[in-house]
């Protein structure tokens, strides 16, 4: 397959874009509702409001962030590496059941049956073919495994000023993982996105919506499995 | 595919920035 021709920066890469400014346009929502809310719990407790540049420097807003950004990398790391194992027979989402594993160096295009225009790095054999024939699901693993710890990090300081405000004992980062609050704040992220993508896996059996990468064409049997339109 | 290795790029520095930003504010104790 030759390189596909560039048809301009905006239209090659839409997608990304488009969801990149909904990212940063939803994230200034949440700080704005968040200073309101956390201003809101301020005065009902009798304690001083804080401006909008103090909550958005504030472990408050951090934890708040970087709960929700830890299920979604754990969200893809699950899925990527599940979905090498597990089939949905008739799921966009899915491979073709039998073909479920890691498959063969023919089937994947690896070392001698490389593609001329293959990635350098699926051509050379050795540990960069196995490093970069795990990067996506390694990347979002490395991913989850921080912000997971950057929400522990943020989740514990705004967890201590809430202790301190009310006249009670700071505790530690470790005894902070052991807290109900981390644990509350973890799984209730976690749930939704388990959902999510079994919603999405068995929901695109059945269902198809016309032009869409995440479906199938309108007019393909439900059995049809691992076919994108 | 340079301005697609842009995007590739902008979304890792942003996400490693937030990491960076937010690990910051917890060890600070803000």
């Amino acid at each position: 397959m030759t390189e596909m021709k560039s048809r301009g920066f905006l239209r090659d890469n839409g997608l990304s874009l488009v969801f990149g400014a909904l990212f940063v346009a939803t994230l200034v929502g949440q700080a704005i509702s968040g200073t309101a809310d956390f201003n809101a719990q301020q005065i009902a407790e009798g304690l001083e409001p804080v401006s909008f540049a103090e909550y958005v420097t504030s472990s408050s807003f951090g934890v708040d962030v970087m709960e929700n950004w830890q299920s979604e990398y754990l969200q893809f790391f699950l899925f990527i590496y599940a979905t090498v194992w597990l089939v949905q027979l008739g799921s966009t989402e899915s491979k073709k059941p039998g073909e479920e594993g890691k498959e063969t160096d023919k089937e994947q295009k690896v070392g001698r049956h490389a593609d001329e225009d293959s990635p350098e790095w699926a051509k050379v054999g050795g540990w960069r073919t196995a490093l970069f024939s795990r990067s996506l699901g390694t990347l979002m693993a490395v991913l989850f495994v921080l912000t997971w710890v950057a929400s522990s990090v943020a989740g514990w300081a705004a967890y201590n000023s809430e202790q301190l405000s009310r006249r009670e004992d700071p505790v530690t980062w470790p005894a902070y993982l052991a807290e109900a609050d981390f644990w509350n704040r973890s799984f209730q992220n976690w749930q939704s996105e388990m959902l999510a993508v079994g919603s999405m896996a068995v929901f695109s059996v059945y269902l198809r919506h016309r032009g869409s990468s995440e479906s199938k064409p309108v007019g393909v049997a439900h059995a049809q499995t691992g076919q994108s339109g | 595919m340079k301005g697609v290795k842009g995007v590739f790029v902008g979304y890792l520095v942003v996400i490693l920035l937030g990491i960076a930003y937010v690990t910051a504010l917890g060890l600070m104790g803000r």
